[in-house]
């Protein structure tokens, strides 16, 4: 790099350091393409990169000239230099003058250590590195104005060069502060870390092993051909004992007695409209009505049925009844003539009766072990299945895969059975070992709650299609008659024999905060959308 | 005089070289200073000078990089790399160091150097300071780095990061707790902002060194090495 330097200084330097003759000689007989690179050097070196000393040696040279004008010879052409180095900042024309001051009287050099010095040269090229030759009496003397300073700089710099630093560079910290972490980090607890959090204990979904609420249902019948537990969209839970229906407000918790039927006959069946304003209320009389909630009063009866109503689905207007001599009645709601349609296919109590949510196929379950898949558009089953050995009150249409049905079958059977309800094939099955009283699929995760009976009396929850049991609740001393499954789909409602009314979160959400249905006020009592029209 | 008239002229085609280069000078810089970012983002997670719940993860070099989100620490961090970004592009730094320094003592216990490395022009002073001969083999390596893709550099960078990652596996654990100090080697003229003062070199007592990957850009090249101390047991 020294080397390079009388170039950069002026086009007009003679190289007049005597301590390095050697250097010079290749550059004199280098090749054409040597200037330009030098000229290349020299304008970033103008902008300040680098210095080095021996190039403010060659600067310092002609600055000194004047008070120095003993001058060594530095025995090479110089002007052969001078033509090949241009400094493209320099102006012609003082460049010119000072080629012609140079030829003239650069012949001998007599070494003068505060004009050679690192730190002289520093000093003017601070000064005005760029200056034009014509100022060289200014710059001289403004040179000497640091005269003070400029021998302790010149020991430094020569120090420093002996010691082989660049003395140019400075060490630079960034002085604020860097902010206190806010704990100790002990760094071999991360070294196991997963890059990305998981799920970690708190989010991990927990089935619970107590009911989130528990409620007094006093008289409930004992009878699992009923259906006597329903959830509507809008929060209410009815639920019918004996005689009583009562409606349970879970938003608000308030419980009103919405009816009592008459003496000698008892609620077998309770369905709630798909607005949540009416419920269908099947009794033992074979009677079918339907209570507006809000009002707290009848709107019709539908009566027909030879025997008890134990089961009820409604497709919009249409509500299906299932009665205990088999046969099945579809009614339409809006008009006078109720009865528009009657599927007769089982042969004892049909105690599973469900629509599936397109309202295109029906599927019931009777006590005559049979399940039969109903089109709406036909009288006759679509399919008939005989695989369960029990009594089937348990159906269930999954929500995320249409064709899907979940049946149930009773005590000696114990087996749910999975349908295609478009094939008719039978898709899976699971044996749970004790009679399944109903089935909820979950509407947030891919799973399947089944209520059961004797002997094990539990909740089991089933994922689907791999069929592994993910959980079992031990919730009821007894079996547990009736199932529902809240609007939210968060939380399971199952009524037992032993008189109780339990709430259980099993598909509480994870991550997002649910509000609950049960015991908390979803905000604005909003008005119950009548969406029928029944007469 | 009309000669040197003439040699002006004849650097005109040479000229219109450096300012396509400058125009790259400016894009390498942002590679490098985004590079030093991330690097001691990297380093101040890897190292355990915050705790791992205040950084997130981003895409970033095709990695799942860890930048901090401590409101802090982040403004912290973009004081020192607004200034990063004026020197880097003007050329003034030579070296970047990341020193891990002991809280209560203050002693450096690990000293992360990054060294920069003006191509193009520097690099052909360089190399002709050395022996002369040279000149015309320099321009031609000042070629070869110019065909550098975008995608080879980041898969350079990536190699870095993957190696400072991979350095918590042989230095040694960081005992107490620990802060962190970025020191610059600045050019004499370089302008400094009052944030800046002058520093000793914060070098690691009976230092181990480790050279990691470097990386080179159309006009910079960047080595990384790591000093650290060796355990007293050794």
């Amino acid at each position: 790099m020294s080397f390079s330097t009388p170039i950069k200084s002026r086009p007009s330097v003679a190289n007049c350091t005597p301590s390095r003759p050697s250097y010079q000689q290749p550059r004199l007989d280098s090749s054409p393409l040597t200037p330009r690179q030098y000229a290349q050097l020299t304008s970033s070196f103008l902008s300040g990169r680098r210095r080095s000393p021996a190039a403010a040696q060659g600067k310092s040279c002609i600055h000194r000239q004047p008070s120095s004008p003993l001058r060594l010879d530095s025995g090479h052409p110089e002007s052969a230099l001078t033509g090949t180095g241009p400094v493209s900042s320099t102006p012609k024309k003082p460049a010119k003058k000072q080629l012609y001051r140079t030829s003239v009287q650069g012949d001998r050099f007599i070494p003068s250590r505060s004009s050679t010095s690192t730190a002289m040269s520093k000093l003017e090229s601070e000064s005005k590195a760029s200056a034009a030759s014509s100022d060289i009496s200014s710059s001289s003397a403004s040179s000497l104005s640091y005269q003070p300073n400029m021998t302790a700089l010149a020991y430094q710099s020569s120090v420093a060069e002996a010691c082989g630093l660049a003395l140019n560079t400075r060490i630079l910290a960034f002085k604020p502060e860097a902010p206190q972490s806010s704990k100790p980090i002990d760094l071999r607890s991360q070294y196991n870390r997963p890059l990305k959090p998981l799920a970690n204990a708190q989010l991990r979904r927990r089935l619970p092993t107590s009911a989130e609420r528990i409620l007094d249902a006093p008289g409930i019948r004992d009878d699992y051909y009923l259906n006597l537990l329903d959830w509507s969209c809008n929060s209410q839970v009815a639920i019918g004992l004996d005689r009583d229906l009562y409606v349970w407000n879970a938003e608000t918790g308030t419980v009103t007695n919405l009816l009592q039927t008459r003496p000698n006959t008892y609620i077998s069946g309770i369905k709630w409209s798909g607005d949540g304003a009416y419920v269908a209320v099947g009794l033992s009389d074979g009677d079918v009505q339907i209570w507006d909630a809000e009002e707290g009063e009848k709107v019709r009866s539908m009566t027909g049925h030879a025997a008890r109503v134990g089961v009820m689905s409604w497709d919009r207007h249409i509500l299906s009844s299932g009665c205990r001599d088999g046969s099945i009645w579809n009614h339409d709601v809006r008009i006078a003539e109720h009865k528009v349609s009657e599927y007769v296919n089982h042969q004892a109590e049909v105690c599973g009766l469900q629509w599936r949510s397109d309202g295109s196929q029906l599927a019931s379950g009777g006590n005559d072990n049979l399940v039969n898949i109903w089109d709406a558009r036909s009288s006759t089953p679509k399919f008939t299945k005989t695989n369960h050995k029990a009594a089937v009150k348990a159906l269930a249409w999954c929500p995320w895969q249409l064709n899907l049905l979940a049946t149930g079958g009773g005590t000696y059977d114990k087996h749910i059975h999975f349908w295609n309800g478009t094939t008719g094939a039978r898709v899976n099955s699971i044996d749970t070992g004790s009679q399944v009283t109903s089935l909820q699929w979950s509407t947030t995760y891919k799973e399947i709650v089944s209520s059961h009976g004797y002997p094990d009396n539990n909740l089991a929850i089933w994922s689907y299609p791999s069929l592994v049991k993910n959980g079992e609740i031990q919730g009821h001393d007894t079996r547990v008659l009736s199932s529902a499954l809240s609007p939210d789909g968060s939380t399971l409602a199952t009524v037992a024999s032993d008189e109780n009314l339990k709430f259980w979160k099993i598909f509480e959400q994870i991550g997002k905060k649910v509000s609950s249905a049960v015991g908390e006020t979803l905000g604005s009592g909003k008005d119950i959308a009548k969406v029928m029209m029944i007469r | 005089m009309p000669a040197s008239a003439k040699s002006q002229d004849q650097h005109e085609p040479a000229k219109a070289a450096p300012t396509r280069s400058k125009l790259q000078l400016k894009g390498s810089s942002k590679v490098v200073a985004e590079f030093f970012e991330y690097s001691i983002n990297s380093i101040l997670f890897q190292r355990g000078i915050y705790p791992p719940e205040d950084f997130q993860v981003v895409k970033k070099y095709g990695l799942n990089m860890l930048l901090t989100v401590d409101e802090e620490v982040k403004s912290y961090i973009r004081r020192i790399m607004m200034q990063l970004n004026k020197w880097i592009t003007g050329g003034k730094i030579s070296k970047l160091v990341v020193a891990i320094v002991a809280l209560d003592t203050g002693e450096v216990a690990e000293r992360w150097q990054f060294d920069i490395e003006v191509l193009s022009k520097g690099a052909i002073a360089r190399k002709t300071t050395s022996v002369a001969d040279k000149e015309n083999a320099v321009p031609e390596s000042g070629m070869q780095t110019k065909e550098k893709s975008v995608d080879e550099i980041q898969s350079e960078i990536q190699a870095i990061i993957r190696q400072i990652t991979a350095s918590v596996t042989f230095l040694p654990v960081l005992e107490g707790r620990h802060t962190f100090n970025v020191l610059v080697y600045a050019d004499g003229d370089a302008q400094v902002p009052a944030e800046w003062i002058d520093s000793d070199p914060k070098e690691v007592r009976d230092a181990e060194q480790v050279k990691l990957r470097s990386f080179s850009t159309n006009s910079h090249k960047v080595d990384t090495m790591v000093a650290y101390r060796l355990g007293n047991a050794e």
